[in-house]
């Protein structure tokens, strides 16, 4: 079980943006944060991956993940962030090879396990479309494309929990589902957890075991997905969700 | 020809280049000296094997007390550099960044000018010292720009740094400009000294820079990987799995400890730490584990070339070494930018 107990973290010290936040996470389980924007969402997701101070615990079954070095926790946790440097041009596969990096020991002969190394990035390739883009470099390539190779990143560090702060930003239609199927697929391997930030509820709604409504740096409740109180979530947003929803598909329903 | 195959021969390319700017550099000068007997020389010197009867007079001394430590010294630095400007761009993520935009370069020539004024570069132990002052102000520097961008900006965002650096950086060129007019009899030696030279320089320079260089570049070497990370921002490589905060301290040091001792010898020479990286992540790629060795290769044999072009163009008097790397590498730079620019490509 993965859980989290009465986490605080912030960007200043004395100013907490995310507040006594508590939840916990069933093996093989998609969680999903809704909120609006500014409600500590992304803050609570770099907390967990340590690129935050934070107070409070976060445990992985017996494990205080607090308590790891950070190439330890890599190996647990991985995050795909909203955005990252591209000042220089990597290609496609060495971008995703930095993946493997905590799996890895130093020096010049770092490459321990090259033959699993080689499988994960292959099959992290595979998995987000990017076979035949391998030797391009990435500051060419389309937004949607850049998304994609950094899931192959995370993908290929082979975590336990894996963090995505938005992750079918810039995705088409297509790829944002592919990518929802294949976390669910990577989610049948044993000792697996996926926690996500996503602005779409209907995906969140559709592919998501468990969500967690977030308001002003506090959690406003935790249900799985089929108790959703739809009344908490029109007050996330300040309107009618399912009315809003249904106007949506009426659209599509003109002649 | 495969991938791995067409790295090697990069590579083999840039040794090369290096070699024949080494060979040049001490062939060619006010007397051209021929490559047979260079090689009789540096062999007589190193194993003690009797010289051919064909050299005589002045060339044995020419060759290995004036040309080749000269040579060595301008390629030691020229490496020292670039692999600092290589790594400082990938650390800030800022392709324009540079251990002499940054200040660190200025900071070891005040400590310079410093220790002009008040006598202590004379002193016979100051080919020890000096390098060791430099460290100091060198690292001094780069504290002050850490913590001057910390009290601006908390986050340490990148682009304060790079301000942050370039103020210092002016700061401290007007202070040595001050202490040179303020004190007459050193001033030709420091206005000399911000702009570099190799001239006069022996093997008691040589000796202590480059093992200095060997070891820095060799850990920064091993570090490649890190480096690597570290290219895609502080967030993204901590989740990867890099002790961010720690790396990023050792790599100041270790680019104060470069830049420092270069400076302590040569004085500041500007440009080349900002283009070679360029250059040779355009030839190589941006991976640390080519990029650092090809810019020792190129970085060397690119000063090498330039103090050439320094000593020879108005023989026999000498043009500034820091005038020489920015005429050519201010047009280059700019030929680089829009060539990419035109491809659509980043820099």
């Amino acid at each position: 079980m993965f859980s989290v107990h009465k986490l605080s973290c912030g960007y200043r010290p004395g100013h907490p943006i995310v507040k006594n936040a508590s939840f916990q996470l069933e093996e093989g389980q998609m969680l999903c944060i809704l909120g609006a924007n500014g409600c500590g969402k992304s803050t609570l997701l770099k907390a967990l991956c340590a690129l935050l101070p934070h107070t409070g615990s976060i445990r992985l079954n017996d494990t205080d993940l607090s308590s790891l070095n950070q190439r330890e926790l890599a190996r647990n946790i991985a995050l795909l962030g909203q955005q990252s440097s591209l000042s220089f041009d990597y290609t496609v596969e060495q971008t995703v090879r930095m993946g493997r990096y905590a799996h890895q020991g130093g020096g010049f002969f770092a490459n321990s396990n090259p033959s699993e190394d080689n499988q994960l990035v292959e099959q992290a390739l595979q998995h987000t479309g990017l076979s035949d883009l391998r030797h391009r470099p990435i500051t060419q390539l389309s937004g949607g494309q850049l998304q994609r190779v950094f899931l192959a990143r995370v993908f290929a560090q082979n975590p336990r929990i894996i963090l995505l702060d938005e992750p079918t930003n810039h995705l088409d239609l297509q790829y944002q589902l592919e990518l929802m199927e294949y976390l669910r697929s990577w989610l049948t391997q044993p000792g697996r957890y996926v926690v996500g930030v996503l602005h779409d509820i209907n995906l969140a709604l559709r592919y998501a075991d468990s969500l967690l409504l977030m308001q002003d740096g506090n959690i406003l409740c935790q249900s799985p997905r089929q108790q959703l109180d739809m009344k908490q979530l029109n007050n996330l947003y300040h309107l009618d969700v399912v009315e809003y929803m249904q106007e949506l598909l009426r659209i599509w329903q003109k002649p | 020809m495969n991938r791995i195959g067409f790295t090697s021969l990069k590579l083999v390319l840039l040794v090369l280049f290096a070699l024949a700017a080494l060979f040049f550099g001490v062939a060619v000068g006010s007397v051209s000296i021929p490559f047979s007997q260079i090689c009789s020389i540096v062999v007589h010197k190193l194993f003690d094997t009797p010289l051919p009867e064909s050299i005589t007079g002045v060339t044995p001394d020419l060759v290995w007390n004036i040309r080749l430590p000269r040579v060595l010294l301008a390629f030691i630095v020229g490496a020292a550099l670039s692999v600092c400007g290589a790594v400082m761009q990938s650390m800030l993520q800022n392709p324009l960044a540079s251990s002499y935009g940054l200040g660190v370069s200025s900071g070891a020539g005040v400590a310079v000018a410093l220790c002009m004024v008040f006598g202590l570069s004379q002193s016979s132990w100051s080919n020890w010292l000096m390098p060791l002052i430099c460290l100091g102000a060198a690292l001094c520097t780069i504290l002050l720009v850490m913590t001057l961008s910390q009290r601006i900006d908390p986050s340490l965002s990148n682009q304060t740094i790079i301000l942050v650096g370039m103020v210092l950086s002016l700061f401290l060129s007007a202070c040595m400009s001050t202490l040179a007019t303020s004190s007459p009899d050193h001033s030709q030696r420091i206005l000399s000294w911000q702009l570099g030279s190799f001239s006069m320089k022996s093997w008691s320079q040589v000796v202590p820079l480059a093992p200095v260089v060997l070891v820095g570049s060799l850990l920064l070497w091993r570090f490649g990987r890190e480096l690597d990370l570290l290219s895609f921002g502080d967030e993204s490589a901590t989740t990867l799995g890099l002790s961010t905060k720690r790396f990023k301290w050792m790599l100041l040091f270790l680019i104060s400890l470069l830049t420092g001792a270069s400076v302590a010898f040569v004085g500041i020479i500007g440009f080349v730490d900002l283009v070679t990286p360029h250059i040779v992540r355009r030839f190589l790629g941006p991976s640390h584990r080519l990029l650092i060795p090809g810019c020792v290769l190129f970085g060397g044999g690119f000063m090498v070339c330039c103090d050439l072009a320094a000593r020879t163009l108005t023989s026999p008097s000498e043009i500034p070494i820091g005038s020489i790397t920015a005429l050519l590498g201010a047009p280059f730079f700019l030929y680089l930018f829009l060539a990419s620019r035109n491809k659509g490509q980043q820099m």
